[in-house]
Parts: C-alpha cells; structure tokens; sequence
C-alpha cells in the first residue's frame, strides 16, 4: 500500500539521519495534483515526505547542479529518493564520476509510474481537490469528496512510464516496496520511435518542424536533464564560439535540440524529464530514445544500468568491424 | 572522365562541405590536385586536425542550415596520427549517420569515408561518387518554418 | 446602433474570418493533437478556438514578440579604396493592426505594467509603442479558475476590464461582447448583431456573480517592505528556491515580464540587431564581461524576481505591482514553486509551513 511505503521511505532515512546532511525527496505541491521537491533538513521534517504517482521530478537533477556532492570529512552523505529511471541517471553520473556513489544513502523506490498532469486534465478538466491518487492494476484510481474516478493509465501517465523498462531501482541502500513487474517486454519499448519511422523521410522533417517550431529556447529541457552537466556554460548560450543566434527561428530552436540531443547520446537514461517539463509539450524524449536504440543496436550499450561500464561514444574499440 | 567533365560543368553547382583531417584526407585531396585528377566543383573544405576533433554537430549544423552535403574524411584506422582520434570519430559519426533519417533528413547527404595522403586517386572517386550522389538528391533547402519566412538572408 | 452584441459559439469562426480580413487576429489554440496547452497564433479556419482555459503562453508575443529586429544594416566597401566603408541603416518597419481575441483579464492587465516601463518614462520605446498603438483586445470574462489562480491577490480581479477594448461576457452558449471605447467601437459593427435586452440583463449578473468571488486567498499588494525586510535572509530564500532548476520557463510564460538582450547577428558584410526575450533566472542575464556574476547563485536570481515585481517595481512606478496573478509560472513550473507563499510568507517572522 501506498501509505506503507511512505513510512518505510520516511524510517530508511530516520534510522540514519545523523549520518545524512540533507535528503532530497518530494512534499505535497502547490495543489491536489502537483508534488515538489523537498530538501530535508531537519529529522523532523521527514514526515513531510510523499511517495504517490504525482511525485515525476528526477532529484538526481540536483546533485550535480545545486549540491555538487563530494565526499565530505565528516563523512555526511546526501540522502536520496530514487524511482527506477532516475536509479538509471544515478549510475550514469556516478559512471562518469560527478558524483561519488560513497557520498549518496539511495532508497529506491520501484514505481508503477506517474502522472502526466496535462493529460490529466485533457481528460477530465473539472478535477480537483483530489484526496487520494493511486494506481490499481490498469487504472489510475482518482478520490474527491464527491467521486472516485477512473483512469486507463495509457490516457494519464506521463509517456515515459509507458515504455519503461526498468520501473524498479538498478541501485539503492535501502528499498521502499515490493519489486514490481515492468509495463511492457523488451520488443514494444521502441514502439513510440518507430511510429515516427513509419512516415516518410519529408514527413518525418515536417513533424519535427511542425513540433520544434513551438519551442521558445526557455532552456527547461536542459537544465530538468540529469545528464546535463555543463550548467552555466552550454555551447548553446555561448556567444564565442557562437554556435547559435540569439533568432527564435526554426533553425535556431531545432539545433538547440540537436545540441542537446547529441551530447546525451549513449549517455541519456530515458528519465523523460525534458519532455515533462517542456511548457509547449514537444516530444523531446522521442529524439533521445532514437539515439538510444541506434546505441543499442550499434555499439551494444543501455546507459546507466552497470556502475562499472563506460558509455561507447567516450571511449573506443580499434577492433571493432563494420563502422 | 571525359563524360563526367561535361557532366559537371553542365549541372548547377550545390555546396558540400568536406571536413578533412589535416594529416590523410587533406594531403590525400592535395595529391589528387598535384596529380590533376579531375574532380567535380561542389566540394568546399574545411581543415581539421584530426577527425577527432569533428564535432557531429558541425554536420548537423550545416544541414540544418542548408548545405546539400557533408562529407568527413580522415586517416584509415588504426592509421591515425594521434593514435585514436578516428576511433571515437568512426562511432560518433555512424551513430549520426543512423540518425539523420529519424529528424527527417537523408542519410546520403552526409558521408564519412578514410583518405589517406597518398590516395589521390581514391579521393577523386570518393569526391565524385558523393557529388553525385548529392546531385541525385537535388538542392537541401534545409529546416525552414513559418518564422524563418524574414530569414536574415533577404534583407534589404 | 446598440453598444452591445451577441454572437452565439457556432457563428464564432464567422466573425473570426471577417475580423481577419480587416487586421491580424491572434487567437488562443491548442498546442496540437491531444496536448493541453493553448498559445496565441495567427488566426486561421483550420484552428480551433478554445476559449474555456487559460492559454499556457500569454499573448505578450503579440505587442512584445519573441524576437524583434530593432534595425538592419548593411556595409558596403568603397571600390577604389578597400579600408573605407559606408554602412546602410534600415529601422523600425511598418507593423499592422491586430485583435487579440480572448485574452483574459490578466493577460491584459500585463501590458499595464509594459506600458509604464515602455510607454510614461522619460523615454519612449517606439517598438514597443508601435505595436501597443496597433493592438486591440477582445478580452474574455474570466469564469474558469484554476487552483494557480490569483488576480484578485494583486489587485486585479476576473471582472477586470482595465486596458480592454473590447469586453467578452459569456451567455448562453455565446458571448455579449461590448465595446469599451472608440478603437474597439469600431470593430462592433463587424462583429455580429445587437444582443437582445434579455441577453445583456444575463451578462449583467454574469459580470456581477463573477466579480463578486475573489481569486485568490492573499493579499499580495503590500509586500514591497516586506521584501526588504526578508532581502538578506538566505535561507529564507534557499529553503524555498533551493529546487528551482534555472530554467526560463517562469519568465517566458509571464505576461509582466519585458526583460530583454540586444544583439548583433550578422553575417559576412550584413546583419540585424536584434531584441530578444531575457529571463532573470538565467546565468548570464547578469554575467558581466569582466567575468564577474553579481547574481550567481539562483536563490539571488529567484529573490530578485520577487523584488522586482512587488517592491522594486511599485516603489518606482506608483505602488502598481509587476504581477498580473494568471498563475501561469506556478502551473508551468517543472517543480511546482509556488510564487504566492513566496511572498505571502516574507512577513512571517518564522515561517509555520517550514
């Protein structure tokens, strides 16, 4: 049960707290519908902490971007609430070192996905003041005052959750839940990709005109991914060398995801942040899942599943045949 | 030879963009000059250091921007001046090259191939084939939306 | 003539097509098949219209765009004498009129704010002017509230007429539109026929049922000492900006936000200069050449977009607050920040919630 869980989460950082200098998990947001993140300081405080399909953010976001976690000298570790894909970017940064696995006390989650906000209220526009939020078998089960309502999770989750593959943490200290069993098999993970692949060549250029176009270089997609880890000096912003015009146009907006979209290849894990975030809903994930597959095929690579592993455009192999 | 002369002095000049490592595919385009072979006028290079050093964002912007082809050149493998430099170039630029199609763009208008200095001749029939190829596909008008309509170009 | 139409839901796309022949409309429409998101574009037949919720982007791009070229130019080098050079100036082109149909209350109420920084300074911004000049709006009564809500928090209200042209009333599946001055009177005869005495009584105590509910449970309009007080509290600000990722999603989407960059792009002998949107919460909006950022962390980038809009702003524009209350950095926030408990809370010596 849910509720059982957020107690387990809430005890698996209790019990070490005085080792812990801050833990990063999600509270209730701004409403019914909406879970922020939270930066846990004080024991507390922990009963402040949720686990419900509304909490989507990735918080490995922050441990390069506002943490810049090192191991400390009086060995404090940051705590961390992990679903399946954010597990996934956490082996990715600790793979290319920015973050000390050492210094982190991970509690995984495994998750039967989140909630796509939007498409929520696409279905139902009146809803709100939600007391409870939990998925059952197919159905995302949604409590008010007057009703309970009754979702089929393919029209509300968010679309990351319905191509996962590994909804149970790859590594963590301490679980909170019992594994569960991933939505699809191996086969439809790139179904999303190869609905893309079934236009034309011209009508594939037309999509992605049709969706860059609406994007308004507000940089969120970026600065949500947990790969990103440039922070204040993207190429994309830089005026020496200057890669892009400070122009709005097509060509501007759809090199900026090309930019982003080929320094994660090999190394994105899928976590659909830049997607969710996105306030114009481009389908920005789709590019990376592309690149993801041709890594897969090519170089035989899934990013952030083994801690030991090197990801394949960062290194190189002079006995490789057939590129 | 004779036939693709007139060939190539009859059809409309597109715009390749040829990156060529300094070491092979530059000296490689250098002996196919010094030998006068005859090759098609399309191709304008760029000098890089190693292919190493080749950004596959340097292809894609181009595209994006209207080159009708990009053509990436360098040292044979295990050949490479810096030792490595086209190992990691090969999987970035295949990884690319598998990916162009996905946004829409075709996969003929980018090409990376292994020139060494001495292969002058090999450099001719690399430069002609990919021309061609690029003929065959026709002018790149490359990514254009409705806000690109006051684009920079047709100011005054 | 009555001051007064209706025009019914089903002859809406009618009018539109008229209203177009005579200037561009902007109209609200979805970002595309089965998203929720709503931004203005030009008006065309094929679009629908969604007038029930608030557009994700307000419609500041109509009289503020994205990007404006401010003046072009061109070098031309002298033939017989390579080292000199004349240059050739084009600026500020014509812009035509348009309608923005169906902004709400607070989309318009943001231009106010515009108005004060671009328009009753000591200088003008004719750019800005231009387009402001050119610019009607037909603004739609507001009846559809979100839980990010609060106009009415910062002085405004989903009644709030000020700075329309025309004033949109729902009724009976149609709207009993209203001219509210000259510019907008001279669209009236266009757009449909006079409402009948019934239609205009329901719009009455639909504008009245309305205005009577405040959005929004604080009040906001007073919080510039407040905002001093709480200036140098850093944790203040840390605790509660500590999860913002950065990102300009807040300030792109905000109806009252004007910051912008100036630039050059150019290319071989021409090029443009440039206006383009800025956003406070970015790195380099205050990185200075020497290297230096005054505002390098993003808890200072978040503080001063709080000071600006309720203390720096009124204290320099007449207590008028740079916030219109659409709600629309909380709803489209990446981590949900909620901007009212922000600054609800600047006066609270120990914050309960915390």
């Amino acid at each position: 049960m849910m509720e059982d869980k957020v107690k387990t989460l809430q005890k698996e950082f209790l019990n070490v707290f005085e080792k812990l200098e801050v833990v990063l998990g999600w509270e209730p947001g701004y409403d019914s519908l909406h879970a922020t993140p939270s930066f846990i300081r004080e024991a507390e405080d922990l009963n402040k902490l949720v686990w419900n399909p509304l909490c989507s953010q990735n918080l490995c976001t922050y441990l390069v971007k506002t943490l810049n976690v090192r191991v400390r000298e009086n060995d404090k570790k940051i705590g961390i609430c992990v679903k399946g894909c954010d597990s996934r970017s956490l082996v990715a940064l600790i793979q290319e070192k920015f973050v000390p696995r050492e210094a982190l006390y991970i509690v995984g989650i495994p998750c039967e996905g989140t909630v796509d906000w939007r498409r929520l209220m696409r279905f139902e526009p009146s809803l709100k003041d939600v007391q409870k939020l939990h998925i059952q078998g197919p159905e995302l089960a949604v409590e008010t005052a007057q009703k309970t309502y009754r979702f089929p999770l393919q029209h509300v989750l968010e679309q990351r959750c319905l191509h996962c593959r590994y909804p149970n943490p790859i590594i963590y200290d301490g679980l909170a839940g019992e594994p569960v069993t991933p939505r699809v098999g191996d086969d439809q993970v790139y179904g999303d990709v190869e609905k893309i692949e079934q236009y034309s060549l011209p009508d594939r250029l037309k999509f992605w005109e049709k969706e860059l176009d609406r994007c308004i270089r507000c940089y969120a997609c970026r600065n949500a991914c947990p790969l990103c880890i440039c922070r204040d000096s993207c190429i994309a912003e830089t005026r020496t060398p200057k890669w892009l015009a400070q122009r709005c146009d097509l060509k501007e907006k759809f090199f900026y995801h090309m930019i982003h979209a080929m320094h994660l290849a090999g190394r994105c894990t899928e976590c659909g942040e830049c997607e969710r975030v996105c306030p114009v809903e481009i389908p920005v994930t789709l590019i990376k899942k592309k690149l993801n597959q041709i890594v897969k095929e090519l170089l035989d690579y899934e990013a952030g599943i083994d801690p030991q592993k090197q990801p394949p455009l960062l290194t190189f192999d002079p006995s490789e045949k057939g590129i | 030879m004779v036939n693709s002369k007139e060939e190539s002095t009859t059809k409309k000049d597109l715009l390749i963009v040829g990156f060529l490592c300094n070491w092979c595919s530059y000296g490689g385009a250098d002996t196919a000059g010094v030998c006068r072979f005859h090759q098609p006028t399309d191709l304008r290079i760029i000098r890089i250091p190693c292919t190493g050093r080749m950004d596959p964002l340097f292809v894609i912007k181009a595209l994006i921007y209207g080159a009708d082809g990009v053509l990436v050149s360098g040292c044979h493998p295990k050949d490479c001046h810096y030792n490595e430099g086209n190992f990691y170039a090969r999987r970035r630029l295949e990884v690319l090259k598998q990916f162009l199609p996905f946004m829409g763009i075709h996969a003929d208008r980018f090409r990376y191939t292994w020139v060494s200095s001495s292969e002058g001749q090999l450099w001719q029939q690399v430069v002609t084939e990919f021309s061609e190829t690029i003929h065959g596909l026709g002018s790149n008008p490359g990514v254009q939306g409705e806000s690109d309509a006051k684009a920079m170009i047709s100011f005054f | 003539m009555s001051e007064k139409i209706f025009i019914a839901q089903s002859e809406l796309t009618a009018m539109l097509e008229r209203l177009s022949k005579e200037m561009d409309v902007w109209v609200p429409v979805e970002m595309g098949d089965e998203k929720w998101g709503v931004r203005f574009l030009p008006y065309h037949r094929d679009n629908v219209v969604v007038l029930g919720r608030q557009s994700t982007l307000s419609p500041k791009n109509v009289v503020f765009p994205q990007v404006e070229t401010l003046l072009r130019f061109r070098y031309q080098k002298d033939d017989h004498d390579p080292s000199k050079q004349s240059i050739d100036l084009k600026d500020l082109q014509d812009v035509s009129s348009a309608l923005v149909f169906g902004a709400r209350p607070c989309d318009v109420r943001g231009f106010l704010t515009f108005d004060q920084v671009f328009l009753k300074g000591r200088y003008k911004d004719p750019y800005y002017a231009q387009r402001r000049e050119k610019t009607l709006f037909a603004t739609v009564l507001c009846d559809t509230k979100d839980s990010a809500c609060f106009c009415s928090s910062v002085g405004s209200g989903p009644g709030d007429r000020e700075g329309s042209d025309l004033w949109m009333v729902p009724v009976d599946d149609g709207y009993v539109i209203e001219a509210l001055n000259d510019k907008g009177r001279k669209l009236i005869p266009i757009m449909g026929k006079p409402a009948t005495p019934e239609q205009i009584e329901k719009a009455q105590r639909v504008q009245e049922q309305v205005t009577a509910k405040p959005i929004g449970e604080y009040n906001l309009t007073q919080s510039a000492g407040d905002f001093t007080g709480r200036f140098e509290d850093m944790d203040y600000w840390r605790d509660r900006v500590s999860k913002c990722i950065s990102c300009g999603i807040c300030t792109f989407v905000c109806p009252t936000c004007y910051c912008f960059n100036i630039t050059d792009e150019s290319r071989d002998l021409e090029g443009e200069r440039i206006r383009s949107w800025d956003s406070c919460m970015f790195y380099h909006y205050t990185l200075e050449a020497s290297g230096h950022n005054p505002r390098p962390e993003k808890f200072e980038r978040y503080r001063n977009r709080v000071g600006h809009k309720f203390s720096y702003f009124p204290d320099a524009y007449n207590g008028m607050i740079s916030c219109c209350g659409c709600g629309r950095c909380i709803r489209s926030c990446p981590v949900s920040i909620d901007i009212r408990k922000i600054v609800h809370h600047l006066k609270e010596a120990v914050d309960a919630d915390n």
